[in-house]
């Protein structure tokens, strides 16, 4: 008899909406108080945070947009800015608000922000700084360029520290000091790297019980727990979140409920790439109904998942190891790098299969996912596949595409299994 | 001089076949660079072969289980090339790894499945501001310089490396004399004659290049040509680290307009600026590389204006339009694209663009769009 799953909701995370509300609502109003407005991309918004700046995220906006709906509309308003719709639609969202801003389209006034004071343009992904600068040619903004490579090679990774650290303290500090006029906070620095590190320390107890069998939670439950330890990260709200969290997962576990009724997941799954910021509930809708749960992945998984390693007192250098220490954010998204952490996660995680979410308009994932599928299924005999599809833009999205792949993976496990149970 | 055009002609209409045989005449190592700012003169002066690696001419086939279908034409005609073989003739391979988010694709890929005998991988910065920014390009020099020191086993000198820029600067020379030549008389050559030109060198020693092209400049000097007259003037502008489909120059030409100038990687952007003489020549290269102009989206520069350029590059051979040709799945050049568009606007500068797919590309639409801005452009030559 076919078994009907459904998904058991969480209740903690109902808190996060009101929470990220918040946020963003102090960013819309952050210049009627008189304060500083910031714009980041690529992990480089601790800096103005640092500063007391009211400061966005790129990523945290775009999935702000996405969970607000408001995502369509300013992709369209991008379209009338000329945006070509192959580019990143992260930075048309961006193009999109401003022409909203510009032109009053009436767009969901929740996606609409305060131009800012100073653009920091962390060119982690090689395209992320592409809208600060046009943002600059556009509206004569200010921007703050730092270069963050991704690390190829192990051997490259101490000479880039290097590098990167050497930027923030000739380039990063000077100008926030400068545009604020005060010297930088080294002290507001340490507070968030302390309050991070307990909020992140509280996240890493909740994500053993995705490792449980059958998991309590599920990858989409963290995607939408995230904001405390990225864009919300130095706010103590997060504490009590996670603490919260971390209690509702206990009962679970102590009560033996788990995260897909009736008896657990039939499949664990491992997702690449970006979060479908616009899309959770389709596609929570088309891995449900097989027994499937997704339960990690690279980039939900790059944020702070070593909380001992951040040390408040020696906060720049805790900042630097974040992104290019050991374990650093940097050497996952690329080559051999990306090969390891993966490999990492479908251990830990006890992973049957792989869904690689390849964007069509930001490859920074992409990134040689499909030799990645090849490798693993090698070592780990694991199937996988791609599916092709946007994090937000709607008109990249084709759900027959989608649906036949996660049908082909979902057979290949099945089959698998049983080839595994008869030798 | 019809002798060396077709000479280049030949070298250009199967590179594959050429640099194999180059390899084999000179008992030369051959490496490939990917477009478009490995500094091939620290390859040249370790005694190799730089070739600029290019995007072949035909159908994706392997690569597709390497490469998604959105990612640029030369990232996946790379890729299906390596994959498949066909470019085996190649010692080593170098990639810089910051220019754009797709060569990131490279290096696992390769890696994995055809990894040569020498790899490098570069991380020249954008041009930003700061202390930090050159001395990280000059260590990655350095670095590289190393590198090809440790893979040949000798060492390349100051000396060297001087001769070498030496030879590269005579070379763009060279190239800017026949764009000298071809902003005098534009019908002196066809534009595919001209990426010809260029392409080629970047596929043989320059100092046989060199060689070649004074053989051409020489013909061309003399060689009675027109000037263009009751012709459009127009300017090809982008194509960033690829060459054009020579279909798309071939209708633009037979649109009635004529291209006195460009702005293409394959054309002046690939040998603009030399190389200044100085005590310290890796600090000569970081200099050349930090130039801003000709200005280069992946490079992060925000306070000049590409069109500014455009329209300078205009004015000096009273050109009446720009053509931008994009390539389909360039990010870099498409998020800069509304800006420049705009720019030209505002300077009542006409502009169509063309978006280049590898594979599958409707000439006949482009032929329409072309003929249509001759038409907007009719009262304007």
């Amino acid at each position: 008899m076919n078994t009907t799953y459904k998904v058991n909701r969480l209740k903690v995370t109902n808190e996060i909406r009101p929470m990220v509300d918040r946020h963003w609502s102090e960013l819309r109003t952050a210049k009627e108080r008189g304060e500083k407005v910031g714009w980041a991309s690529g992990p480089s918004f601790i800096f103005p945070y640092a500063m007391g700046m009211k400061c966005h995220f790129m990523a945290g906006y775009a999935s702000y947009c996405g969970g607000i709906g408001a995502a369509e509309e300013l992709l369209k308003a991008a379209e009338l800015s000329g945006d070509l719709p192959e580019t990143c639609s992260y930075h048309r969202l961006h193009t999109g608000m401003v022409e909203a801003i510009n032109m009053g389209l009436p767009i969901n006034k929740q996606a609409l922000l305060p131009l800012p004071d100073l653009m920091i343009a962390g060119r982690y992904c090689t395209e992320q700084s592409h809208y600060s600068e046009s943002f600059n040619r556009r509206l004569g903004i200010r921007v703050l360029p730092l270069e963050l490579p991704f690390v190829f090679r192990e051997e490259d990774r101490p000479r880039i520290k290097k590098f990167v650290s050497h930027q923030i303290k000739d380039t990063v500090i000077p100008t926030l000091e400068e545009v604020c006029g005060k010297p930088f906070d080294y002290d507001r620095l340490s507070e968030i790297l302390s309050v991070l590190k307990k909020t992140a320390s509280l996240r890493n107890q909740c994500w053993e019980f995705l490792k449980t069998k059958p998991a309590c939670w599920t990858l989409w439950d963290y995607a939408i727990s995230m904001a405390p330890v990225i864009y919300m990260m130095g706010d103590p709200a997060g504490i009590p979140f996670y603490e919260r969290l971390l209690k509702e997962l206990q009962e679970r576990k102590d009560n033996g409920i788990p995260a897909l009724a009736p008896h657990g997941e039939k499949y664990r799954i491992y997702w690449d790439g970006w979060i479908p910021w616009a899309f959770l509930g389709k596609f929570m809708r088309k891995f449900t109904p097989s027994g499937a749960v997704c339960l990690c992945g690279r980039y939900p998984w790059e944020m702070f998942p070593h909380p001992e390693l951040l040390d408040p007192e020696n906060p720049l250098e805790s900042v630097t190891e974040w992104m290019y220490g050991e374990h650093g954010l940097a050497i996952n998204i690329p080559g051999r790098g990306s090969l390891r952490f993966i490999q990492e996660l479908v251990d830990k995680y006890s992973i049957d299969g792989l869904v690689m979410f390849s964007s069509k308009t930001c490859r920074m994932w992409n990134l040689s996912q499909l030799d990645v599928i090849d490798a693993l299924e090698k070592e780990y005999g694991i199937p996988g596949v791609v599916i092709e599809a946007d994090m937000i833009d709607p008109a990249m999205i084709s759900d027959s595409q989608i649906n036949t792949r996660l049908q082909a993976l979902f057979e290949t496990i099945e089959g698998r299994k049983k080839i595994n149970l008869n030798n | 001089m019809e002798k060396v055009l077709s000479k280049i002609v030949e070298i250009t209409s199967d590179p594959y076949t050429f640099v194999s045989k180059l390899k084999e005449q000179k008992q030369k190592k051959i490496i490939g660079c990917f477009p478009m700012y490995i500094p091939e003169e620290i390859i040249h002066a370790s005694g190799m072969i730089p070739v600029v690696i290019w995007r072949s001419n035909e159908s994706i086939t392997w690569g597709h289980a390497h490469v998604p279908p959105y990612d640029c034409g030369i990232t996946r005609s790379f890729v299906d090339d390596a994959v498949r073989g066909k470019l085996k003739f190649m010692d080593g391979m170098v990639f810089h790894v910051r220019q754009c988010l797709q060569i990131g694709e490279f290096p696992l890929i390769i890696e994995r499945n055809v990894k040569p005998e020498y790899y490098e991988l570069l991380y020249l910065p954008p041009i930003y501001e700061g202390e930090a920014i050159k001395s990280f390009l000059l260590a990655d020099l350095k670095f590289f310089k190393t590198s090809l020191e440790n893979y040949t086993g000798t060492t390349i000198t100051d000396d060297k490396l001087q001769q070498s820029i030496d030879i590269y600067n005579k070379n763009r020379t060279l190239l800017e004399r026949i764009y000298e030549l071809r902003r005098e008389k534009p019908e002196l050559l066809n534009a595919k004659e001209v990426m010809q030109i260029v392409w080629s060198g970047m596929l043989m020693p320059k100092e046989d290049h060199n060689e070649l092209l004074t053989e051409l400049i020489k013909g061309l000097e003399v060689k009675n040509s027109g000037t263009g007259e009751g012709k459009i003037r127009v300017i090809p502008v982008g194509c960033l680290c690829q060459t054009p489909q020579f279909d798309i120059l071939d209708i633009i030409e037979a649109s009635g307009m004529i291209i006195p100038d460009d702005d293409l990687f394959i054309g002046s952007r690939y040998f603009a600026n030399k190389v200044s003489l100085k005590d310290n020549p890796l600090e000569a290269l970081a200099d050349r590389y930090l130039t801003k102009t000709p200005l280069c989206p992946t490079k992060g520069v925000w306070d000049i204006n590409w069109a500014d350029e455009i329209i300078t590059k205009m004015n000096a051979v009273n050109a009446k339009g720009v053509i931008s040709i994009i390539v389909k799945y360039c990010p870099p050049h498409a998020c800069y694209y509304p800006d420049f568009v705009k720019k030209l606007k505002e300077n009542d500068v006409p502009e169509v663009m063309i978006q280049m797919e590898h594979e599958v590309i409707s000439l006949e639409g482009i032929k329409t769009r072309l003929q249509s801005f001759v038409e907007t452009l009719g009262g304007k030559k």
